[in-house]
């Protein structure tokens, strides 16, 4: 073909009203009040969070809320330093999976709160198996990024 | 040879506008119910299948990875299949492969859509090609008008008795959706009321056409040795069919339109039907709009072309008549898309198997479910019985 | 004895990262080839089994646009999402129902049409809890790297050896999109992206398509003369939310039993010849490898510095170069598929590995892994 082919640009923008559920609408009330909710399930006994309606491994619903801590340890963790359309901060910043205590399963937030100069400068304050503490915003809306981020306490 | 399948239950949703659930928690509703009706669990089922419209719909990439925990299915093969309008019936043909193709005894079909949670029609008017089409057809409205018109032109028929036989539909579908509990739009209208109401785009007006839902539907088919054991409630799929055509809106007939044409062949060659008007008992056609009802009965056989309107002026498809459409209350009150064509699965099934309450044709035994997608594009059709 | 299906031919275009034919120019070329290849008319196929996404298309209903353009005009079909290794699979069910005979399998992803794919896939996390924090593919990809050093510590080079072991082999493989190679020096030099994964570590998006004929038996021997036969199927899907799994193990050993398990293979390591695997990063080749239970756990990383996964090794992985030959988002899995094929048929070319007779293809969709499909082809 001789040609180049042209390039027609265009945009595919729409508005969404997400539905939260019964569930996520009390997790998040909860979180104005700086607390961390899980949902227990009845049947394998494990402790959800973020809290949900339902146990998806039992399909059973959920029956007792329970309170867990503000502190955990770091599951895994990666140093996002690149940029992307629609990313939630500026980077560098970190990601991570995290096992608050009194949880079953893992919670991915930010761990922060320090520079972030280089790779190696991270690694010495973030590693696997490390102690991380919830910062909570100020001002809070009922949504993930009321916290902050988790900070290193080791 | 195809392994015989069996539908062994269904579950809905009520249908709506579902702010009060997440979307997995909707899902979750539908699949609970299907459990409940087939008498099993989650750990008896061997694999899922489930679908939706585009994911722009509800906003989230790879829906049914994130609908996985709602269905019960870590752990287990999924699928995701998606036509499009006719992706309902496309996760029943799929669900049914799953299990004809002696691969699976026992399968989970799921359907659902959250439309309220995005833009229906600002997604539906991305199923346009953006270099040609889709800065002229706006949204499913005008594409099913323009099939309209064209039709009524053709067969010479007068503006006035399309107009009425469509009211008739629309008036008809209404009532019958007052006796559906899972039926979305759910008030009385009269003739008077459908012949004056707003025009959407020429010659739709509000009343001839389909809501936007949330809603979730999910059916459970199984194998012949498997339906044995549990020994209640079974219908079995007799037929498939399923036609698609050209992306070009232009380019093919959609009056003596062949997808329809074909979709309904196959599926009455496969289940022995020849007389579609005498053998079927009951027929859930899609219809987001009611002229295109009229346009289907031609294309299934029910009648010759261009004799759809005698059907409703006569009542053959009305109430008591001789082949009762959309008992359900049909696409036009309630339009979850990715659950609608697995909605009419589930009524054809709840109707063979005599469980359709209110809404029961009475005698039922065999009987069509359809559904429609693409850009005027894909038919799809699955012939459920009583009898094996 | 159940009926047994086969793969007659298959198409794939010189992959690209901007190919200059739109979706319906490339799904038709792929086809028209592959009938002209067969010597088939399109009445003398049964269906038509397609997989795209929506998303990576910038067109809803995403088969829609090209049904016809695909060789499926008036013919009964489907559309698999989002990992074209289930048009294999669903293009088998139907086969063996017995309705149909043949079926044509298409897959096609232009990624240079759309979003990255770091934003496409962060619209995969839920909207609530993770899509926030910026969960998407490359964050999951590093966080399931980390876990896997600070686990089992392979030597720096290790994962940096996967990428120019794939690297090299795509240099081979004309259909391959990026065709250089590079040294390990390299890879490790290049800027950190979603540490420990640095750049070269991720393998860039492409443009492609492919088709692939299948046949009942019968059919299969009058259309060819060495087909190739799909001996067993698996695939399976773990939990969606990231912190509910463990991320190191996955479903994949539940794919793969379920494939091997209709193979009849009991030791993969062995019993394999060559695999075709989606390595969405450098490490996910060596975590995808354990999961098909080709080595065992905590072992991958060795298949690469052993040189055991190279061209000339025991178990060569990626002979193509997989995705970091040519990444085609959608359509990579039936590449895969395809590539395998060849490589049993023994017409691979220049990356073709001796006397294999039974091959592995994988393909992987979700984040972080959350869904995988295997197939193993025999003779």
């Amino acid at each position: 073909m001789a040609e180049e082919s042209r390039i027609l640009t265009g945009y595919v923008s729409l508005p969404y009203k997400w539905a939260m559920g019964p569930a996520t609408t009390r997790f998040y009330e909860e979180f104005r009040k700086k607390r961390i909710m899980g949902s227990r399930c009845g049947k394998c006994n494990r402790i959800l969070v973020p809290a949900r309606s339902f146990c998806s491994d039992c399909f059973v619903e959920t029956d007792e809320w329970v309170e867990v801590s503000q502190e955990g340890s770091i599951r895994t963790w990666v140093l996002i330093n690149f940029a992307y359309e629609g990313q939630p901060k500026e980077p560098p910043y970190i990601l991570a999976i995290l096992d608050l205590d009194g949880a079953d399963v893992g919670l991915p937030h930010f761990v922060g709160g320090f520079e972030m100069k280089d790779l190696e400068t991270v690694e010495e304050k973030v590693r696997i198996g490390g102690r991380v503490k919830a910062v909570w915003k100020e001002n809070r809306e009922g949504y993930i990024l009321d916290i902050d981020y988790f900070e290193p306490i080791d | 040879m195809a392994q015989a399948v069996a539908i062994v239950g269904t579950g809905q949703t009520e249908c709506g506008k579902r702010s009060d659930v997440s979307y997995p928690e909707l899902v979750h509703e539908a699949v609970t119910r299907a459990f409940e009706d087939a008498g099993i669990g989650p750990e008896d089922i061997d694999a899922v299948v489930a679908g939706s419209m585009p994911p722009a719909m509800e906003g989230v990439n790879n829906p049914h990875l994130y609908l996985a925990g709602a269905m019960g299915a870590y752990g287990k093969p999924l699928m995701r299949t998606a036509t499009c309008g006719s992706t309902g019936i496309s996760l029943a043909h799929t669900g049914f492969y799953h299990v004809a193709s002696g691969m699976f005894d026992t399968v989970l079909v799921v359907g659902a859509e959250k439309m309220n949670e995005g833009d229906p029609q600002g997604t539906m008017a991305t199923v346009a090609d953006p270099f040609f089409q889709r800065p002229f057809l706006a949204g499913a409205p005008g594409i099913f008008s323009l099939q309209s018109n064209e039709w009524a032109h053709r067969y010479g028929i007068e503006e006035k008795r399309v107009r009425m036989a469509a009211a008739e539909i629309s008036v008809r579908n209404h009532n019958d959706a007052l006796r559906n509990p899972y039926a979305h739009i759910r008030i009385r209208t009269t003739i008077e009321d459908v012949l004056t109401a707003r025009i959407i785009a020429y010659p739709v007006r509000l009343l001839d056409v389909c809501p936007a839902s949330d809603g979730a539907c999910a059916v459970i088919m199984a194998s012949q040795e498997k339906a044995g054991k549990l020994g209640r409630n079974q219908a079995w799929i007799k037929g498939v069919g399923y036609c698609g055509e050209q992306a070009f809106f232009g380019e093919g007939d959609k009056v003596v339109w062949k997808s329809a044409i074909n979709a309904a062949k196959s599926a009455y060659d496969q289940a022995g039907i020849s007389n579609p008007l005498k053998q079927l008992d009951v027929a859930e056609v899609y219809n987001p709009f009611t002229f295109q009802e009229m346009l289907f009965y031609e294309c299934f056989g029910f009648c010759d072309f261009g004799k759809g309107c005698e059907l409703v002026e006569q009542g053959v498809v009305m109430p008591g008549g001789e082949l009762p459409c959309d008992p359900s209350g049909g696409v036009l009150c309630t339009n979850p898309i990715g659950a609608t064509g697995l909605q009419r699965v589930a009524e054809v099934v709840l109707q063979v198997t005599g469980r359709a309450g209110d809404r029961q044709v009475p005698g039922a035994k065999t009987g069509l479910a359809h559904a429609m997608g693409g850009l005027d594009q894909f038919n799809g059709i699955m012939i459920i019985s009583n009898e094996l | 004895m159940s009926p047994r299906v086969a793969i007659v031919d298959f198409v794939q275009t010189e992959h690209g990262g901007h190919l200059h034919e739109n979706v319906q120019e490339l799904t038709f070329g792929v086809v028209r080839k592959l009938m002209d290849r067969v010597g088939i008319d399109r009445s003398e196929i049964g269906t038509m089994i397609s997989s795209s996404a929506d998303y990576w298309q910038g067109i809803s209903c995403s088969n829609s646009y090209y049904y016809d353009s695909a060789g499926g005009n008036l013919k009964s079909g489907s559309k698999v999402g989002e990992d074209s290794v289930f048009t294999v699979i669903y293009g088998m069910m139907r086969i063996l129902s017995g309705h149909y005979r043949t079926a044509l399998l298409v897959a096609v992803t232009k990624c240079s049409e759309c979003p990255s794919e770091h934003t496409l896939s962060n619209l995969c996390a839920d909207p609530f809890f993770h899509r926030p924090v910026g969960i998407n593919g490359v964050a999951v990809a590093g966080l399931q790297a980390r876990q896997y050093l600070e686990r089992h510590s392979p030597p720096t080079h290790a994962a940096a050896q996967v990428v120019v072991k794939n690297r090299s082999n795509a240099a081979k493989n004309p259909y391959a999109h990026v065709r250089s190679t590079v040294t390990v020096d390299e890879v490790l030099s290049s800027p950190t992206v979603a540490a420990p994964l640095r750049k070269l570590d991720v393998p860039v998006t492409s443009d492609g398509a492919c088709a692939l004929l299948l046949a009942e038996e019968g059919t299969a021997r009058d259309l060819c003369d060495d087909p190739v036969f799909i001996e067993g199927v698996g695939w399976n899907v773990d939990r969606s939310l990231v912190g509910d799994r463990d991320l190191r193990r996955g479903s994949l050993h539940k794919a793969s039993a379920m494939a091997y398990g209709k193979a009849g293979i009991r030791d993969p390591g062995k019993e394999i010849d060559v695999a075709e695997i989606s390595e969405t990063s450098s490490y996910h080749e060596i975590l995808w490898s354990e999961g098909l239970g080709l080595c065992g756990p905590g072992e991958g990383w060795r298949l690469a510095t052993e040189g055991l996964s190279s061209l000339e090794g025991t178990l060569p992985i990626n002979p193509s170069g997989g995705l970091f030959g040519a990444n085609p988002q959608v359509a990579r899995g039936l590449v895969r598929v395809g590539e395998a094929y060849l490589q049993v048929l023994g017409e691979a070319g220049d990356h073709q590995v001796p006397n294999v007779r039974k091959a592995l293809a994988h393909s992987v969709h979700g984040l972080g892994g959350q869904s995988h499909s295997v197939v193993i082809l025999g003779h």
